[in-house]
């Protein structure tokens, strides 16, 4: 029989929780061919002849995303036998916009109406009688969470894919549209099948350029159509697109007055009320800050540093390293050994180890925020914020992630169709610091402040600062310039989210952050130890004083760069190098240099010994804010590589990250060293001056591309 | 050499164990690679980017 379902609907109107209990695991998913966008193909459990198509979630039929694009070239070109629209019955009237593009394309549609239960449960009343009459195809109630009215709807799909008759769509414009695209039917689309032929009208009347292209039209044609279309608009005094989407959306309000009745109309509910504050045009701002404080301040100060404490004082500093090194040298180990093992192995690996229960909290308290619903709202927030930095809040989405790990950062931007906007953000997502960057923080902040609290959220500050000021230098050269794209967004509702689930993600990561310590810091403690242990005294090569080693050689000829940033020494270049790997390398490498055997994290020698690396305060923070702004770890850099699809677009981004966090961390640590007096004014400032001067100067200089188009778009006026 | 190995036992033992365990994780890691599997060490349960890193066949 063979026939073929298309799944479409709406973002999180539950398609793809319907098409995995459709198909169980008898599923393909793969890629479109050219794009990103994910595909999944399966056959029904109960119908092996038949099978689902489940198209990515879109809004509309119009070609501005990669993720409508794919779904209508598919349904247009590829004809599925039926589609069946899922519609989220919460969002019913948002949901229907879809719906009404769909039923112009000529392929019998069969609406679902999902999480009924949900509906039926605020109390709300959908006629689902009326509501077919009305839109003019089969609606079933389902609740593909709770597994109830699946049957029907696949009958229902199975029912109109071999019917065989070709849908007439309910709903009709006004008598000026169409009119319209009556004329525009006899004049460009006579030759093409009855049933297709509305659907390329209505993408004509509204100029639909990939339409435009695909249908090949005389420039006679299309002057034709265009008279049309102009008529129109002076009729109804607004553009083509727009007086489509109105009529849809007034079309839809008329229905829905008689087939919905919700419950609660005209009162805010929770969500809403939370929203006015949460989102206040004032307030918004300030409680994002207040909030990320909050979180930085649990997760950093108190219930993660007893753990903290405990794992570093104890568990290594007492129990574990002590005991390796008194079997070792009971057993007979060499001096050597019991170094390599106790200093390097297990030394390094335990000081980031050390700041896994923080690192645990902060993900715990993210993963709320994100799951009961807040994090959308940032986003929301954000997008006023960027806007005026050229950036929309889509852009904020992979900040968001990235404060988590930067490698599903990075590939968030797939979301953001503007390639000159992906590119940015691609380039910036990873001046957030991600949670491998916590341990960094945290050393350093016990260092220089006594494990000040303020050091983290200050750190995560720093990143988004970063980002804007990128954003804003950037924004106005060539290869940037243009205005942010339109951001919509679904907001959810709150809702407490599963403790559950969060400790099972929480244990996820933590766990995959241990067994990264296994494998990767531990071959990187190795290496380090061997670099810094192994060298050439006396025009000998063996086992020698670190400021012998090999690493020091290796160092001492990057290091005098860094000379200016207050850290140009062989240690700090090392470990700058180490993080490359793995930020979390840069905590193992210091531990390593410092010798953490003896000491636990609140032993004040070890601060005392991780400060002693630095001239000052100033410098360690300047090697900090380097290390938070350089380019990421390789694992990002190898995503950021793919991501890009340019080797020219990759080496852009390291180069670009590397001299940001140069510049920088050049004023922090000049401006910063002449303000508490650790430096007196000479060359080193001259060039921060400099640098600031040029950073100022790229921030509020005019956009020298908006000019041009101003040129380019009308020559008559710019002459 | 025989007498060389017998002083020198625990060090021998723990260098082909620590030789061991740096193998079998080198080898993991290229294996993961060729696998396609990330290297970001972040968890994939978690992770919102998760079904663009995997895919069922």
């Amino acid at each position: 029989m063979g026939i073929r379902i298309a799944l479409a609907g709406n973002p999180n109107s539950g398609k793809t929780t319907l098409f995995n209990v459709l198909t169980g695991s008898n599923q393909y998913v793969g890629n479109w061919p050219g794009v990103t966008v994910e595909k999944k193909e399966g056959t029904i459990k109960k119908y092996p002849d038949v099978t689902v198509i489940d198209l990515p979630g879109i809004y509309s039929l119009s070609p501005y995303t990669l993720e409508e694009v794919v779904s209508r070239d598919f349904l247009v070109g590829e004809r599925p036998d039926v589609i069946l629209n899922i519609v989220d019955g919460t969002n019913i009237e948002r949901n229907l916009y879809l719906t009404t593009q769909l039923m112009e394309l000529g392929i019998p549609v069969v609406v679902a109406v999902n999480m009924m239960d949900i509906v039926r449960k605020n109390g709300d009343e959908i006629k689902i009688d009326a509501l077919s009459k009305s839109l003019g195809c089969r609606i079933v109630e389902i609740s593909a969470l709770r597994g109830t009215g699946i049957n029907e709807a696949v009958d229902a799909a199975i029912d109109a894919a071999t019917a065989g008759v070709k849908p007439t769509p309910a709903h009709t414009f006004s008598g000026v549209v169409e009119h319209a695209l009556a004329h525009i039917e006899e004049a460009a689309l006579h030759d093409m099948p009855s049933e297709q032929q509305r659907w390329y009208a209505i993408k004509l009347f509204e100029r639909d350029k990939k339409v435009i292209e695909q249908l090949k039209l005389s420039d006679e044609v299309i002057a034709h159509i265009e008279e049309d279309i102009r008529a129109a608009e002076t009729e109804l005094d607004d553009d083509s697109e727009s007086i489509i989407t109105n009529e849809r959306y007034i079309y839809i309000s008329n229905i829905l007055k008689n087939s919905y009745k919700k419950k609660n109309a005209g009162k805010l509910s929770t969500s809403e009320k939370i929203d006015r504050i949460v989102t206040n045009r004032f307030l918004a701002l300030p409680i994002f800050a207040l909030v990320m404080v909050a979180v930085y301040y649990i997760a950093v100060t108190s219930v993660g540093t007893i753990v903290t404490d405990f794992t570093n004082e104890v568990l290594f500093g007492k129990w574990i390293m002590p005991g390796v090194a008194s079997l070792l040298k009971s057993a007979g180990a060499a001096d050597w050994v019991i170094s390599l093992v106790v200093d390097g192995i297990i030394g390094g690996i335990s000081a980031p180890i050390g700041f896994a229960p923080q690192m645990a909290v902060l993900f715990f308290l993210l993963s709320f925020l994100e799951d009961c619903g807040y994090m959308a709202r940032v986003a929301f927030i954000m997008d006023k914020l960027f806007r005026r930095f050229g950036l929309s809040g889509k852009s904020f989405i992979p900040l968001l992630v990235s404060s988590g790990c930067g490698v599903p950062g990075i590939m968030a931007t797939r979301t953001i169709e503007n390639e000159k906007d992906r590119r940015l953000t691609m380039i910036t997502t990873t001046m957030i610091p991600c949670g491998a960057k916590l341990p960094v923080i945290a050393l350093i902040a016990g260092a220089i402040m006594g494990g000040s609290w303020w050091m983290a959220p200050l750190m995560y500050f720093v990143g988004i600062a970063g980002v804007i000021v990128s954003c804003v230098i950037l924004k106005k050269t060539k290869m940037f310039s243009g205005d942010p794209a339109p951001f919509i967004m679904e907001l959810p509702q709150y809702h407490l989210p599963s403790i559950k689930n969060m400790l099972i993600h929480v244990w996820d990561r933590v766990w995959h952050f241990l067994k990264k310590a296994g494998t990767v810091l531990f071959l990187c403690c190795v290496v380090m130890w061997l670099l810094v242990t192994l060298g050439f005294e006396d025009g000998k090569f063996g086992i020698v004083a670190q400021e012998n080693s090999i690493m020091s050689i290796i160092g001492g000829v990057i290091s005098p760069i860094f000379i200016p940033l207050g850290f140009g020494f062989w240690q700090a270049v090392a470990a700058s190098l180490s993080g490359f790997f793995a930020k979390e390398a840069v905590v193992s490498t210091i531990a390593i240099f410092v010798g953490l055997v003896d000491l636990g994290q609140e032993d004040p020698e070890l601060w005392g010994a991780v400060m002693a690396l630095f001239p000052s305060a100033v410098a360690a923070v300047s090697f900090l804010v380097f290390n938070l702004l350089n380019s990421p770890c390789i694992a990002a850099v190898t995503t950021l590589s793919r991501e890009m699809n340019s080797r020219k677009w990759t080496v852009f981004a390291l180069v670009y990250q590397n001299v940001f966090a140069y510049v920088v961390s050049l004023m922090i640590y000049q401006f910063g060293s002449i303000i508490t007096g650790d430096v007196s004014f000479g060359i080193g400032t001259v060039g921060a001056i400099i640098v600031l001067s040029v950073m100022v100067y790229l921030i509020f200089r005019k956009a020298p591309i908006k000019r041009m188009s101003a040129k380019k778009s009308n020559p008559a006026r710019a002459s | 050499m025989l007498a060389f190995i017998v002083d020198n036992i625990a060090t021998i033992a723990v260098c082909l164990i620590l030789t061991g365990i740096a193998g079998a994780i080198i080898a993991r890691m290229v294996i993961d690679r060729k696998k396609g599997v990330s290297s970001c060490g972040c968890g994939c349960s978690s992770c919102p980017m998760s079904s663009a890193c995997h895919q069922k066949k």
